[in-house]
């Protein structure tokens, strides 16, 4: 602060270059001034320019603006004024005459009126304030303004001189302190309204001195008024020479001086009146009850301001206003009530009461039993508007912690009673917002309630405070109690709040301090909600609730689970053609929460009830999709370890697909050329095995391409009609051409099917129509199916390598750090004819671990995989391939593998897999018996329907037969073919052979001594045994071929060699096997092996004779192995 | 230094949240500044303590767009709900932020982004016309730092009673409530609405306020300050006034408000509020001085202050007039289970036209009983410390039409209007409607009813047509209601009470669902749920038509604003309006004999009394209505 002598006026300065401002250009100049940014920044580089000319406007005699300009000049003195420190003091200067010169103007109302005077005094003060450069000559031109007190017409001047005394006075503290006593009398003479104006300048004079505590003497006026010089204290700056203390005698008396007036002040002058006396009676240790007495009767005053400053008297004073708790809090309702009042000023009457109540809570509990004992005064009225409805609650909220503490404090007698209260408290204040109950959960009344519902639930226990046991007993009290008593009875009556409450929970559930408060309820309404529930359609309005519930691990999924399984049961029981798509919706929904349920428990928590859950969905739900999706979720939960499983369910939500949609697997990212490059030589880590390995090791396969596949009713006869044989038998197709064979021949000439033929025939004919019968067609339906099980495993290490996946650090188990592939999909083709070969999908399989490689690379050579080898963990790392073949003919052949799925880190992995051999045994299928034939009667009717087929195969009679096939549509005929194989083999080494691999396929075993060899293994079990051989030699010769009698009419291995051989071998003859293969689609392949001691004669008959190629390999490497 | 009630920056915006008018204070800036500098220095990091500096009006009205964006309406939520983000005002979770808000100040200059200081906070908000007034008071930098900790706070949302709660802050800060009692001002002035309390004389048309009783005794009685805008009798008195109203309507023409007199606003502010410090916020007193000023023949009182409120004193003949004035509010629901609710408030209204600076005093009877409770009095009036003593009132008056007492009481002669109003619903559009009413039962003379209407609105529903005739009265409908006059202007009722019943059908157009207004989605996107759930419950719970309706009609109900009591659409329900003149129904009274004035003079008194309704709500007893338990009496 610099203190200038005043310097003489200087001349006005040449206006610079900038041309003179007109009207319009001020105006539009104070416009972007105020407007700010780019508008007035435009300006800055003008503005020592601007001032000059704006002190040049406001000495012309007739500027129409200068009311405007000086109030410009005054609002942005800032970045006018303090721009040019340099001519700062000048301009000041020049400020101030131009004010001098104008006060001294008398006033003739056109051009120099008392508003303008009033204005430039205030501006010029304010000005001068804010550049920070203290000026004496305007004190000493404002002190010769009030130098004239009760002077009639300029009092308003007067007043608002004093008023800018003040403000210089608050600005530099003690600025008049030395004239003190002037000021004193001046207002003690002055009487007109001016006269608080003049107080209160005295009266901040004193409060100034009090505070810097100066020794001045206030009745002293040997310092004359004018002229004025600043005091040393102020000069000096310190402030600190006084050490001769205040002067208590004399402050005394001004001080009841000063209390003598208050009733002249306005409102607002009281609160400047108050902030100023309060300092300063403490400091001279007035008696409080004095100013209680002077002033506290303004509370009951209808000026809010008065109300509060009131209040901000209790601090400072508070032995004064012991007692008057109660009396203050009760003024502070009745103003919540007055509806003369605008609503805001209600609103804070209310909040003073609350934050009054704090400062008494602070104090002393116990004074806040006036408070509480008000507490029915609360109720919020009908008409109260909502906001005040919702503070009041608040008070309501407060009264009740206030019940608590008190108890606590053993403030109040009754115990049991309190509690009671307290609820009775929250429900009958709830009642003003109870619309909340069927209106719009987004209606105001919702949100009050609960708002009101979140402090009543909180209680007492704020968040600052890190003391467990608060939130402990409030879980315990009759509020929590009551409350969440009332919560549930809210869902099962307003489906519509359900949202809301679940908001609520959140609310807790986000803040930590609450957060076992929210986990309580969610507890809470585990237990009493779940079991209220009805078991209908609207359930699903408490789904959110639910998930909710699934959410939260500390509450046991069992309930929950029970409750949704009823309901997908109840979703199934109800389903009809209407509800089509309600079940979708719902059934979806259900799932979700399962979905929930995975993600945030451990599985082994949910395994068995989730899984009974999905698998009935997956059984028994009418909508396909959610069939689907809970089949998906059953297997992710029985394949997919708990972490992993986490991860995958939760990258859906971070891509915001919907939680009720499939698991992610619909994660694209581009491939890249490099991906292309890495997924080349895929199949050297990823690997697809056989689990069962081929007798067979070489592989070849008759390419017979002209016939076979390709041709898409290749061996079959279409059946229009039954009446229509012909045309049937003229679509014959090729390769039934190429049976070359008389019968055929035959069949291809139109020509009336046998009709008359001897009974054993046509048992034959209907033992092979009821076999017929049930082969399916496969061009109009599925056909029989050949499952080939693989495995596919992968190396962790390589993957991981290629791939570029990082293991995932800190993780816990073992199998947490392999890494995994995600939707796997295999999808087969194959030039063999095997149909169109399903894709087969793996939704989850974790690598081998590397330790592991050894034993992998050993295993995979060998390409066995001993399935009791693997130990539960390396089943885990095997994922169980099923490829199914609907073979349009037996023939081996190759299947190529192509893989695409996707790695930890997104990438798409693609490539080709080694290919999977099929042989002619994965062809091998037991036949299919009928419906009607009775499970004991199946090896008679296996037997039976052996002995037609050797018949059939064996005869040409039956070729012209033809057999209609499942369906109706097509039929079948048979155009048999015989050979035989020796082989030079110990029985022993035959019959296991034959039990170890052909055993389902044994129909009958003849002969003592072999049935006495085989029935014991146990291993060929129910089928036809017969001990006698002339019995078998009977039944199966029933051609009347007795080959032991006779050689056997061999079609074309007529040799004597084989007579000879057959010959000897019949001497020793153990027994026979009689071994029936269905060859999907619809072929056969028969076996009578007849058993010797140290070689085995195997007949064969076949109704496909391509197979009879691959037969033989198989024969050799079954038994010569 | 202590600080009553200082004021940082006044801003004015209109409809299309332009500032239209701005005021700033540099000397409470600069206060301000010396505050944040203190408190930074006194420890605490200095993140918290730089504080920004006053907006310009662009950036002002950009952060106030801002806000209202983010709170969905101009006053905002008030109450947290699942939109409230973190750093608003409805995360403090209280319906006071819809009045004193918070904006964040966006300096187009400043490049980086220090959101934590940009926090402008009080700025009371006060909604006049189409004119949001902003008002900035002074605060200390502490509590602007508790308010910021308060709206960003991670936890659930406060408890009640505990430390650093918004209350206590309201409690610390006075120069709030002045804001707003200066931005009601500011308000009033600006709509021009500055309407002094009424004083009726004997059913004679209203006295005027103070300007009459400064221009009455010399014959200008045209000049009433009474619901008119203020602006006029200053624009023929002030030469400057001709060249800014030049400037205010080239400025409405571009922000497309309507213009007010910034002239008289200005001159308001400079005198009520010089330097941003409150002193007086009496517009007439302010407008008179600037009007009139003051003669060297206007003496003051010769041993007594004049009071700053008082700036002249009356001359010419005199009389003090009172009126009371009444307003009832009731609930009728004519049900067992809630009973009815009355209540009644009261203020009785005063004009002293007495010369000098005297005291009256008078004893109020009604006072005695159990039935009135005082809210409050005029600051004219000396309440002794102990409180009201209920024998007497002592004041000293004012100039112009004062209020002098309110005060709230229960109905000593039982409700006006009693019975019963039915409303059935026969179809989705159809209802049939029942009134039983007893008016003035048991009022003796002389209580007059000058008049009574009963209205049934239907804001939803366009009434078609209407079929009924009532037993007295007649009938009116428009689109939205039917009106039945039972007693209409010029034949009051007094000395009898009479019976009427009215029974009649009422069609309405079929129901349309709305489509709601986008803003009120934000309170909630639950709706979808709900479909699914309300077609559930149709099939079976649904028996009754009107429970039907409701619902249907419920489902586009517009949330309440949190200044209604309740949702007004939602319920089916009569208002009735009355006036009664002749006494009071609580009992309050003044004894015209016993009144005294001190220095004694000969003064003729007169009083009158009306009671008008307020909210005397019939609801619809086969309806819901909206009730609350009943606030007892200690």
């Amino acid at each position: 602060m610099t203190d200038k002598p005043p310097e003489p006026s200087p001349s006005p300065s040449p206006p610079p270059p900038l041309k003179p401002l007109s009207l319009q250009d001020w105006e539009s100049l104070i416009d972007d001034f105020q407007h700010g940014g780019a508008r007035r920044d435009r300006w800055t580089s003008a503005h020592p320019i601007l001032i000059d000319q704006a002190l040049s406007s406001l000495n012309k005699r007739d500027f129409p603006l200068k009311l405007q300009l000086i109030v410009f000049l005054e609002e942005f003195s800032d970045p006018l004024f303090t721009s040019d420190p340099d001519s700062l003091p000048k301009t000041l200067h020049r400020l101030i005459e131009t004010l001098r010169a104008l006060i001294q103007t008398p006033a003739d109302g056109v051009h120099v009126t008392f508003a303008l005077k009033e204005q430039m005094m205030l501006s010029v003060t304010a000005i001068v304030i804010a550049a920070d450069y203290m000026l004496d000559g305007l004190v000493e031109l404002l002190l010769t303004v009030i130098n004239r007190p009760n002077h009639g017409f300029d009092r308003q001047a007067r007043a608002l001189a004093c008023e800018c005394l003040r403000e210089l006075e608050k600005s530099y503290p003690c600025l008049l302190s030395d004239i003190g006593g002037h000021l004193w009398s001046l207002c003690q003479s002055e009487r007109t309204h001016a006269a608080q104006s003049y107080i209160l300048l005295f009266t901040t004079v004193v409060h100034n001195i009090v505070a810097k505590k100066l020794s001045v003497s206030i009745l002293n006026t040997t310092v004359p008024l004018v002229p004025f010089s600043a005091p040393q204290v102020l000069v000096n700056s310190s402030g600190k020479e006084s050490s001769g203390g205040l002067n208590y005698k004399e402050l005394r008396r001004a001080m009841s001086f000063l209390l003598e007036w208050p009733q002249v002040l306005t409102p607002c002058g009281m609160v400047e009146f108050l902030a100023l006396i309060m300092p300063v009676a403490m400091a001279l240790e007035l008696q409080a009850s004095m100013l209680k007495v002077q002033f506290f009767g303004m509370i009951y005053s209808s000026d809010p301001l008065l109300c509060h400053v009131v209040l901000t008297m209790y601090p400072p004073f508070l032995d004064a206003f012991d007692g008057q708790e109660g009396r203050i809090a009760s003024r502070l309702m009745l103003l919540s009530r007055e509806t003369q009042h605008h609503l805001v000023f209600r609103l804070l009457g209310l909040h003073w009461l609350l934050g009054f109540s704090e400062l008494v809570l602070r104090r002393e509990v116990r004074k806040l039993k006036a408070i509480v004992d008000m507490g029915l005064r609360f109720y919020p009225s009908v008409f109260d508007p909502l906001a005040l409805k919702a503070l009041k609650l608040d008070l309501l909220a407060f009264c009740s912690i206030c019940v608590d503490m008190l108890k606590l404090e053993g403030a109040s007698g009754e115990d049991t009673g309190n509690d009671k209260l307290v609820v009775k408290v929250f429900q009958d204040g709830l009642v003003s917002v109870s619309a909340f109950k069927w209106l719009p959960p987004s209606s105001m009344e919702t949100a009050v309630a609960f708002r009101t519902l979140h402090r009543f639930l909180i209680g007492a226990s704020s968040h600052s405070d890190n003391d467990p046991s608060t939130t402990r007993s409030l879980m315990d009290s009759t509020t929590f109690t009551s409350i969440q008593g009332m919560l549930v009875d809210l869902m099962l009556e307003c489906r519509r709040l359900v949202p809301v409450i679940v908001a609520l929970t959140d609310r807790l559930f986000g803040c930590p301090k609450h957060h076992w408060l929210g986990e309580r309820l969610l507890q809470s309404f585990d237990q009493h909600l779940l079991p209220k529930v009805k078991l209908d359609y609207t359930l699903v309005s408490c789904f959110p609730i639910f998930d909710k519930i699934a959410e939260s691990d500390t509450i046991p999924p069992r309930g929950l689970l029970e409750l949704l399984t009823k309901f997908m049961a109840f979703l199934v029981v109800k389903h009809g053609p209407y509800t089509g798509l309600r079940s979708w919706s719902q059934g979806s929904r259900v799932l979700g929460i399962c979905r929930t349920f995975l993600m945030h428990h451990h599985s082994s928590r949910l395994f068995l009830r989730l899984s009974r859950l999905f698998a009935f969905t997956c059984l028994y739900f009418p909508d396909l999709e959610v069939r689907d999706n809970a089949r998906i979720y059953l297997r992710l939960l029985i394949c997919v370890p708990g972490k992993k499983l986490r991860d995958m369910l939760n990258l859906g939500e971070e891509l915001g697909i919907s939680p009720s949609a499939l698991p992610s697997f619909n994660i694209q990212s581009p491939m890249s050329a490099d991906n292309i490059k890495k997924s080349r030589n895929i199949s050297s880590y990823i690997h697809l095995e056989r689990v069962i390995p081929l007798l067979v090791k070489q592989f070849w396969s008759l390419s017979l391409s002209s016939f076979g596949f390709g041709n898409n009713d290749s061996g079959y006869l279409e059946g229009i009609r039954d009446s229509e044989p012909i045309i049937e038998e003229t679509e014959t197709d090729s390769s039934s051409n190429i049976y070359i064979s008389p019968e055929a021949e035959r069949i291809d000439r139109p020509q009336e099917p046998l009709r008359v033929m001897d009974a054993k025939i046509s048992e034959i004919l209907v033992a092979l129509r009821m076999h017929f019968s049930c082969i399916p067609d496969f061009r109009h339906m599925p056909g029989l199916k050949v499952r080939i099980s693989c495995s596919l495993r992968f190396e962790s290490d390589t993957l991981s390598r290629i791939w570029g996946l990082d293991s995932p650090t800190g993780v816990l188990g073992e199998l947490d750090a392999l890494p995994a592939l995600y939707a796997t999909v295999l999808n087969f083709s194959s030039s063999a004819p095997y149909g169109s070969i399903a894709s087969y999908h793996i939704p989850f399989l974790l690598g081998e671990p590397s330790r592991k490689t050894d034993i992998s690379d050993q295993a995979a050579s060998l390409a066995i995989v001993p399935v009791e080898n693997g130990s539960g963990e390396e089943e885990s790392l095997r994922a169980p391939v099923m490829i199914e073949l609907e073979p349009r003919e037996p023939t081996p052949g190759l299947i190529d593998v192509s893989i695409e799925t996707n790695a930890e880190n997104g990438h798409i992995i693609r490539g080709r897999l080694h290919s999977i051999t099929i042989g002619i045994e994965d062809m091998f299928l037991k036949a299919v018996v009928p419906p009607g034939i009775p499970e004991e009667a199946s090896p008679g009717y296996y037997l039976d329907l052996f002995s037609a087929l050797w018949e059939a195969c064996g005869n040409s009679n039956t070729g012209r037969e033809t057999f209609p096939l499942k369906g109706g549509k097509g039929v079948a005929a048979i155009a048999g073919t015989r050979s035989v194989k020796l082989l030079e083999v110990p029985s022993s080494s035959v019959i296991q052979a034959t039990e170890r691999y052909l055993a389902p396929f044994v129909v009958s075993v003849l002969g003592e001594p072999l049935v006495s060899l085989v029935r014991d293994g146990g291993i060929i079990r129910d089928i036809i045994w017969k001990d006698e051989a002339s019995d078998y030699a009977l039944d199966i010769t029933s051609s009347g071929t007795d080959f032991d009698r006779g050689p056997l009419p061999l079609t074309y291995t007529d040799d004597v060699d084989e007579m000879d051989s057959l010959v000897n071998i019949r001497k020793k003859n153990v027994g026979c096997f009689l071994i029936l293969i269905f060859l999907p689609p619809r072929f056969h392949l028969l076996f009578q092996m007849e058993v010797c001691d140290v070689s085995t004669l195997v007949r064969i008959r076949t109704d496909h004779w391509p197979c009879l190629a691959y037969t033989d390999d198989y024969l050799e490497a079954l038994f010569l192995a | 230094m202590p600080d009553g009630c200082s004021i940082r920056a006044i801003w004015i915006l209109n409809s299309l949240d332009a500032v239209v008018f701005s005021r700033r204070f540099p000397v409470v800036e600069k206060r301000w500044r010396g505050a944040c500098k203190e408190s930074s220095t006194d420890g605490g990091d200095l993140n918290d303590t730089v504080f920004p500096l006053l907006p310009s009006d662009s950036e002002l009205a950009a952060a106030f767009v801002d806000r209202k964006r983010r709170e969905g309406s101009i006053r905002g939520c008030g109450i947290r709900v699942s939109q409230s983000a973190k750093g608003s005002d409805s995360w403090v979770d209280d319906p006071i932020t819809r009045h004193i808000i918070g904006i964040y100040i966006n300096k187009e200059e400043e490049g980086d982004d220090n959101t934590n200081n940009n926090l402008l906070w009080p700025l009371v908000l006060h909604r006049k016309g189409h004119f949001s007034i902003l008002v900035l008071p002074l605060a200390e930098p502490r509590h602007l730092k508790a308010y910021a900790r308060l709206c960003n706070r991670s936890d659930c949302g406060n408890a009640v009673g505990v430390e650093d709660s918004i209350s206590s802050i309201l409690l610390d800060l006075p120069s709030i409530t002045g804001a707003f009692m200066a931005a009601h001002a500011i308000g009033d002035i600006i709509t021009g609405d500055v309407v002094e309390p009424e004083v009726v004389v004997n059913a004679s048309p209203s006295v005027g306020g103070l300007l009459d009783s400064l221009t009455g005794s010399i014959g200008i009685s045209s000049i009433s300050s009474r619901a008119k805008p203020v602006a006029a009798p200053v624009a023929t008195s002030s030469p400057s006034s001709s060249a800014v109203i030049g400037t205010v309507t080239s400025d409405a023409n571009k922000t497309g408000s309507r213009p007010f007199d910034k002239d008289t606003l200005r001159t308001f502010i400079s005198s009520s509020m010089p330097f941003g410090t409150l002193l007086d916020l009496s517009f007439p007193n302010i407008i008179s001085i600037k009007t009139n000023g003051f003669a060297s023949s206007d003496l003051p009182p010769s041993d007594l202050k004049q009071p700053a409120w008082k700036p002249y004193l009356y001359k010419g003949r005199q009389r003090i007039l009172f009126s009371i004035h009444e307003t009832v509010h009731a609930a009728m629901y004519d049900r067992d289970e809630i009973p009815d609710s009355i209540s009644i408030c009261g203020q009785i209204n005063c004009r002293a036209e007495l010369e000098g600076l005297p005291d009256v005093s008078f004893p109020l009877i009604g006072l005695n009983t159990d039935k009135i409770e005082v809210l409050s009095f005029h600051p004219c009036a000396q309440v002794p410390e102990h409180g009201v003593d209920k024998q007497a009132v002592m004041f000293s008056p004012p100039l112009g039409n004062f209020t002098l007492m309110r005060y709230q009481a229960v109905c000593g002669v039982g409700p006006p209007i009693k019975g019963f109003y039915q409303l059935s619903m026969v179809s989705e559009d159809k209802g049939d409607f029942l009134f039983k009413l007893r008016l003035m039962d048991g009022y003796k003379s002389p209580l007059t009813m000058e008049f009574c209407t009963v209205t049934m609105p239907f804001p939803r529903r366009r009434v078609v047509s209407f079929d009924g005739t009532p037993s007295v009265g007649i009938v009116s409908t428009t689109e939205h209601s039917v009106e039945w006059k039972i007693i209409m202007g010029g034949r009051g009722l007094s000395g009898k009470s009479i019976e009427a019943t009215f029974s009649g059908k009422v069609q309405f157009a079929p129901w349309k669902p709305q489509t709601l207004p986008s803003s009120s989605s934000t309170f909630g996107s639950i709706t979808d749920e709900d479909s699914d759930i309300e077609t559930d419950g149709n099939n079976n719970s649904m028996v009754n038509v009107e429970e039907f309706l409701m619902e249907k009609m419920n489902k586009d109900l517009h949330p309440a604003d949190l200044e209604d009591p309740f949702c007004w659409h939602a319920f089916n329900y009569a208002k009735v309006s009355f006036k009664i003149i002749g006494a009071s129904l609580s009992g309050m009274s003044i004894d015209m004999k016993s009144l005294s004035i001190y220095p004694a003079v000969k003064a003729p008194v007169e009083s009158s009394t009306q009671v008008t309704s307020g909210d005397y709500i019939l609801w619809n007893t086969l309806g819901r209505c909206p009730a609350a338990i009943a606030a007892t009496k200690v």
